[in-house]
């Protein structure tokens, strides 16, 4: 077990490393940089500019500033802004918070909404329900991301029930509970855009994969030995149908996260997806790459825990492991 | 006296995907008595499933019930709603299937799935459910029931997983089991060990059992009473010794199926070279671990010699794991041995040309995996031909015609998918692809084993009658001894990567306990069996 995790963990951590390479290569490959600008002002010498640039070490040789930049992912600083004047980190992290509060939230409605709905879906085969359903996520596998979170968008504009943008009201009554209280009236809508562009995708494998297994022999002995319902479900054929889901959770991971960039960029919710949006344009390179770490440990660690989570539940993999 | 289960008037229609019905059941018609075991003899597709499953009321949802009663206790199952039949289920009426493997569930262990039937029956507590597992787990004949209850399905041999089966559908002690085939996917040594428990069950714990076979030794050795099906009816009914005199050519079939097949021509003296000849081949499989230097190694044939003259045919019998398919792949090239050697001809085998491969061809045990599923009957045939590039096109196909008639298919067969191919139907066609190249070889591995007994004994006698006209020799690889002797005329019996024993087809035929003779083959310890002498 132990052996496994840690096998797996350092796999992960070879392959952040190979990750970081890429990144930084490309960084570095991408013509200009943040001072590039400042040379085409004429009353900015070219000493000056130089100056700046030995200042952010940005003459040295490329092995040794990728090794400067490994160190500082090591400490948590994760390089320097140029625009914020700050260590990366300094800006990167809270706002990392802030994207997370969208996306676990996110994460833990859609599978929690799904995976019932897609089961029940799966013993109702061909029913009005499940033609229904068919044709529903259909649909919302087909529109695109932008315009659900801007339908939710007019909605919120529309009834006035649920704020527009930001992540707190500017006033905000004293005490931690109302914090909390506005936070989460906030949360809402983001959080309901992000969980429905995942859900369909959810659901269709929950469908597909508990299909299969409803149909296999062992389900259908279950049911001729009394079994009640629940536990034909639930406890036979989940458990049997869940590795592809699993798989789908580590991916999920990964994915929710893009489509929470793009939320938070049209609800202007203060998380990672403004500032990156920002940062790309303003060509503030090591805020980039931060945030695209920031990305890979997401998606990587959404491999290990599913990779894990297999383990656990799947007797067959333990046994090749 | 009143039957326990009684079936009157069942009538069963399926709907297909393209909306006509077929009628599965009509009119069926039986009654199960107390501790009694009912046989239910038909080859596949004669209804004997459905009227299993129709019992539990387990049919697929492409099916209705059109009209009949289904009596448990006086009481109409027909009647009853889901839950209430849940209630019935496992506890007065149960069931095991066909195949083991599938009907336990693979991520639960054993002991779990034993304790959700206790459960969906029984208000026991936890300790009493542990012990209620471990004594269901001893009553099926397991030593170790603390290690089985945790164990999960693929840590269990097919033998141990049936015996689960069994253990879970009698939990909760019901009066009748409908056992579906429980021993067609068992080795004959587990299949005789199964029965044997299924017996022992029978009077300990006072059960009735429907047994569904395609199989009349087993069902003779078993049943009380046997009723024949053949397209969704009753067509006869009694013991099998009374229905041994029957007339009907069905009946008859599938009661004695080697009686089509012609008796093995014994094997001639060897005028010349062998054919095949086949001294000390060894072959190991290792398995390392990555980072690890411990290697585990598994022998899989340990000095196998065997010699096979032209057009002889000789059978390779053995328990599952017994080295036979590592042989066989090793023949047909599909496995290097490491050390040994195989002669074709007296030309090594090892050295042959992939041009040369055609010698040897090899008919597999699942015809539908074997087959692509995209391609037509007549190009699946065509395709050796077209790969040696032999012919031209049109004189390809003219072969291809041939050999379906050869095969006994119609030309109408030439344009469908395997799909739309019966079972044997398919094994027909890997045939003529086998033969399409006129090998001189032709290695059958378990190639029967998914088809019913009178199908089984069609294909053989095709096969007899190919093998005289085109006279290829035949390895035929089986688990089955006593089909193998009708066809082969000398018997080798496999068991630890080696051949253990050697019988002449007539030592087989002769010798009443088949079963005693497989497992002194598998444990050379013991003695041989006494044999009669041949008349």
């Amino acid at each position: 077990m132990i052996r496994y995790i840690s096998r797996r963990f350092a796999n992960s951590l070879f392959l952040l490393v190979v990750v970081s390479a890429i990144v930084f290569g490309l960084a570095q490959a991408a013509p200009g940089d943040f001072f590039s600008d400042a040379t085409i002002n004429q009353r900015i010498s070219a000493e000056t500019v130089a100056a700046l640039r030995a200042r952010y070490g940005m003459e040295k040789s490329l092995p040794v500033r990728y090794w400067g930049w490994l160190r500082s992912l090591g400490t948590g600083e994760l390089g320097y802004s140029f625009a914020y004047d700050l260590p990366v980190g300094k800006i990167l992290w809270p706002r990392m918070g802030h994207t997370l509060l969208l996306t676990v939230p996110a994460l833990l409605l859609s599978w929690l909404v799904a995976v019932p709905l897609g089961i029940l879906v799966a013993t109702r085969r061909g029913s009005l329900v499940d033609r229904i359903f068919s044709v529903g996520t259909s649909a919302m596998l087909a529109l695109p991301d932008l315009l659900i979170a801007l339908l939710i968008l007019l909605f919120a504009l529309r009834t006035r029930m649920f704020p527009v943008g930001g992540m707190n009201s500017v006033v905000i009554p004293p005490g931690w509970w109302s914090g909390w209280k506005d936070t989460a009236w906030h949360m809402f809508l983001p959080v309901l855009a992000i969980a429905f562009g995942a859900l369909p995708m959810i659901l269709r494998h929950t469908r597909a994969s508990m299909m299969e297994v409803l149909d296999s022999p062992y389900v259908r002995a279950a049911r001729g030995l009394g079994l009640s319902r629940f536990v034909t479900l639930y406890r036979h054929a989940l458990p049997a149908a869940a590795n592809p889901l699993i798989s789908l959770l580590g991916i999920s991971v990964g994915g929710l996260l893009s489509v929470s960039l793009l939320v938070e960029v049209i609800v202007s919710w203060p998380g990672i997806g403004p500032l990156v949006l920002e940062a790309v344009l303003g060509r503030d390179l090591f805020l980039v790459m931060g945030a695209v770490m920031f990305f890979s440990v997401f998606l990587i660690a959404g491999g290990l825990l599913a990779d894990i989570l297999l383990y656990l539940l799947d007797p067959r993999i333990r046994m090749q492991s | 006296m009143e039957p326990l289960l009684e079936i009157s008037g069942l009538t069963v229609d399926y709907t297909t995907a393209g909306g006509s019905t077929v009628c599965a059941l009509s009119d069926v018609s039986l009654q199960v008595f107390a501790h009694e075991i009912i046989g239910v003899l038909g080859e596949s597709g004669s209804g004997k499933t459905t009227m299993g499953l129709s019992a539990l009321r387990l049919l697929p949802a492409n099916a209705a019930i059109r009209s009949g009663r289904i009596r448990l206790r006086g009481r109409n199952l027909l009647d009853l709603r889901e839950k209430d039949l849940a209630k019935v289920r496992g506890a007065e009426i149960s069931h095991i299937f066909q195949e083991p493997a599938q009907a336990l569930n693979p991520v639960l262990s054993a002991g779990r799935q034993i304790s959700y039937v206790l459960r969906a029956h029984k208000k026991l507590s936890n300790r009493e459910l542990i012990a209620e597992v471990h004594a269901m787990l001893a009553l099926v004949g397991f030593n170790d029931p603390e290690r089985i209850a945790r164990a999960y399905p693929h840590q269990l041999s097919g033998g141990q997983r049936q015996r689960v089966a069994i253990a879970q559908a009698l939990a909760c002690r019901p009066a009748v089991l409908i056992a579906d085939e429980p021993l067609s996917s068992l080795d004959a040594a587990t299949q005789a060990e199964t029965l044997a428990l299924l017996q022992r069950l029978r009077s300990e714990i006072g059960l009735a059992i429907l047994f569904i076979s395609h199989d009349a030794d087993t069902l003779a050795a078993f049943a009380s009473r046997t009723v024949v099906m053949e397209k969704g009816t009753v067509v006869a009914g009694g013991s099998i010794q009374e229905l041994r005199s029957n007339s009907s050519g069905y009946v008859r079939a599938l009661i004695s199926p080697g009686a089509s097949l012609k008796a093995p021509t014994p094997a001639e003296e060897a005028a010349g070279t062998p054919l095949l000849s086949v001294r000390n081949l060894t072959k190991r499989y290792v398995q390392r671990q990555v980072l690890s230097r411990r290697a585990f190694i598994v022998e899989a044939l340990s000095g196998v010699s065997l010699e096979l003259n032209r057009g002889a045919t000789v059978a390779l019998i053995g328990k599952s794991g017994a080295g036979k398919s590592t042989l066989a792949r090793c023949i047909a090239g599909f496995e290097t041995p490491d050390a040994g050697e195989m002669l074709l001809d007296g030309f090594p085998l090892r050295n042959l040309k992939r041009q040369m491969r055609w010698q040897v061809q090899m008919i597999f045990q699942d015809a539908a995996g074997s087959l692509n599923p995209r391609f037509t009957a007549e190009r699946l045939i065509t395709e050796p031909l077209d790969i040696l590039g032999r012919g031209t096109k049109a004189e390809r196909r003219r072969r291809a015609l041939n050999l379906l008639e050869e095969v006994g298919l119609d030309l109408k067969f030439a344009d469908r998918l395997p799909a739309e191919l019966s079972g044997g139907q398919r094994q027909r066609i890997a045939i003529a692809r086998a033969l399409a190249v006129d090998p001189k070889l032709l290695i059958l591995d378990e190639a029967f084993s998914g088809l019913d007994r009178p199908r089984q004994a069609r294909i053989g006698a095709l096969l007899q009658t190919l093998q005289q006209r085109h006279g290829f020799a035949c390895l035929h690889i089986s688990h089955d001894v006593g089909f193998a002797s009708l066809l082969a005329s000398e018997i080798l019996v496999m068991g630890d990567g080696r051949i253990a024993a050697k019988f002449s087809s007539e030592e087989i035929r002769n010798s009443r306990d088949t079963t005693a003779l497989m497992s002194m083959a598998v444990d050379p310890g013991s003695s041989r069996p006494e044999v009669e002498a041949a008349p």
